[in-house]
């Protein structure tokens, strides 16, 4: 079985490699061919910010909505967390069944999805998650 | 010169798989977009695209002049080349041009730990000229073949949300703005439940690489049956994290025109545009890897029919399977397709609702539940499928009872009849008299 699983050696990453530079050379060379292949006409009014045809109001750097703020920081504490919760899901179910090992492991996560569950509880009473 | 260490029959066939898969995606990418548009024209009575055929005005090809335009995606693609790409002047340059690469470099590098042809029994051959050996022996078919599994699929497709970002930031436009803030918003909370529905798919699997997922699959039934609340949760939450309807708000045409792409145009707009897509098939990829049992087709244990059997090695199994696996991810996509053209766009508070107040604690409770049915040993399917079944509906039951609304609250509309604003008078009705009299009941009763 020892080769099916993966090797943890990094030239198994080399392939990623290959990837990244394949689709990065897509992305690059397809903004170059468009830019000699088209043609290039310029206007003042051609360069205005598109508004639905009016004059232009103002500019789009302005404040917004601190909810989206919100929604950034609730989103690193459940993200963080589900990252930390993946070893935990590759492991605890190969544990064999009646391991003394088990409920130790059961119980430690459930006491780190409660700290989370707190986190989500305080949020949803301060109204982080209603958008009206 | 010596053979380099590294270079193993391992490495050679996630070279090809790479190479082939990336180019077979980029193609597909441009037919889905003529998918697109003839589901669309089907679902609504129209007949789509039908006039460009394969034949590029060759006389000797004039056979492929009625193809149902399936010259079409190939036209579309000349025509942006060749398009100006303009660039506003009151742009961030930089990021302008940056954004578009950002968004497609990840959605194409995404799909490479996905095993698309099982294991194949690689043989033993010695590279002519340099004459290097190269071992035979089992090798994964897929672009890579690394430990972490596919959580570098997860780790990749969360970089899509910079381009999108940058792309509404840099263009300096409202409608950009806001479109970019919605789908990052929208993108990075389903990125939640999506995590938390593929970590109850991981607990029953034990592990992350693809290969062993299929097996598991083969012997114990598709996931999609054993574990149906974990598939609906994760196939939400991958429409919502390409953007794609009803989850579509970041592109609302009748609010945002066109969302991040706006101020965009030519090859600059269709890189998005093809991000989308590809991220749909990358997407839609995982999900037939984790909940339609990969390359496994119902029947291939028996006798005769173990083409598809993660025990056949051969080169003709390896093609049959990349094939299976690939038709799957084109119906999961035309899924996809049906339910955007089916369903209305929900509003966007709803979007965000959805995702905070239900799919989260579903999914979280979901978890719990599978670990704990896990500690106890309940690990046949019926047993996961019962743990599901139960979720769901006990989530069902208390919806509307802590807390979460399951009607819809009334807005105050500046102007509406039914839910005006505070202190506005409604006038219900017609008031100019012109209009009174056009309505021929309203005047038998003057009369």
């Amino acid at each position: 079985m020892s080769n099916f699983l993966a090797t943890s050696d990094l030239s198994s990453y080399l392939p990623i490699f290959l990837v990244t530079l394949m689709a990065a050379g897509f992305a690059i060379a397809n903004f170059f061919i468009t830019m000699i292949l088209g043609p290039k006409r310029d206007g003042k009014v051609k360069g205005e910010t598109y508004e639905s045809g009016m004059v232009p109001m103002g500019t789009a750097r302005k404040r917004f909505n601190v909810r989206f703020y919100l929604i950034a920081m609730v989103f690193l504490v459940f993200d963080v967390e589900i990252i930390f919760l993946y070893p935990w899901a590759t492991t605890f179910p190969n544990l064999a069944h009646g391991d003394s090992n088990a409920i130790i492991w059961l119980s430690r996560i459930f006491f780190f999805l409660l700290t989370t569950v707190v986190a989500y509880v305080y949020g949803y009473r301060k109204g982080v998650f209603k958008f009206d | 010169m010596d053979k380099p260490e590294f270079l193993t029959a391992q490495l050679i066939v996630n070279a090809v798989v790479v190479a082939l898969t990336i180019h077979v995606m980029l193609l597909t990418v441009a037919y889905l977009i003529y998918f697109e548009r003839k589901i669309s024209a089907y679902i609504q009575d129209r007949i789509g695209p039908n006039r460009v055929g394969l034949d590029f005005g060759l006389p000797a090809l004039s056979f492929l002049k009625n193809v149902i335009g399936l010259g079409q995606p190939l036209a579309d693609g000349l025509k942006f080349f060749l398009k100006e790409d303009y660039t506003p002047s009151k742009v961030d340059k930089v990021l302008f041009s940056l954004a578009p690469m950002m968004s497609i470099t990840p959605a194409l590098m995404g799909f490479a730990v996905i095993n698309w042809g099982g294991v194949w029994n690689f043989p033993d051959f010695t590279i002519p000229l340099l004459n290097w050996h190269i071992e035979g022996g089992p090798v994964q078919v897929a672009g890579a073949n690394i430990g972490v599994g596919i959580i570098y699929m997860l780790a990749i497709a969360s970089l899509g949300v910079y381009g999108i970002t940058l792309g509404g930031w840099a263009s300096n436009n409202k409608y950009s703005f806001l479109g970019g803030l919605r789908a990052t918003a929208q993108m990075i909370s389903y990125e939640i439940p999506l995590g938390l529905a593929l970590l109850s798919a991981l607990l029953v699997y034990g592990t992350t690489m693809p290969d062993q997922i299929v097996r598991q699959q083969v012997s114990e039934g598709w996931m999609v049956l054993t574990q149906p609340l974990a598939a609906v949760i994760f196939f939400t939450a991958i429409l919502a994290e390409a953007n794609r309807a009803p989850f579509d708000n970041a592109e609302a045409e009748n609010e945002l025109v066109g969302g991040y792409h706006t101020e965009y145009s030519s090859m600059r707009f269709a890189l998005f545009f093809l991000a989308e897509y590809a991220h749909m098939l990358t997407s839609g990829a995982l999900f037939t890897l984790l909940f339609l049992g990969g390359y496994h087709l119902p029947g291939s244990s028996l006798p005769g029919l173990d083409l598809l059997s993660p025990e056949s090695t051969t080169f003709v199994a390896v093609v049959a399977k990349y094939a299976v696996f690939f038709t799957k991810v084109v119906l999961v996509i035309c899924f996809q397709m049906v339910v955007r053209w089916t369903l209305p766009r929900i509003r966007y508070d709803q979007v965000m609702a959805v995702a905070w107040q239900v799919c989260i604690p579903l999914a979280l409770a979901h978890v719990v539940v599978i670990s704990v049915a896990l500690y106890m040993d309940w690990r046949a399917p019926w047993q996961l499928f019962v743990a599901n079944v139960a979720v769901a509906l006990v989530f069902t039951a208390l919806q509307g009872r802590v807390g979460i609304p399951s009607t819809n609250k009334r807005l105050p509309l500046y102007g509406s009849r039914f839910s005006p604003m505070p202190g506005e008078k409604v006038v219900t009705g017609p008031t100019n008299p012109v209009a009174l009299e056009d309505r021929p009941v309203q005047s038998l009763h003057a009369r």
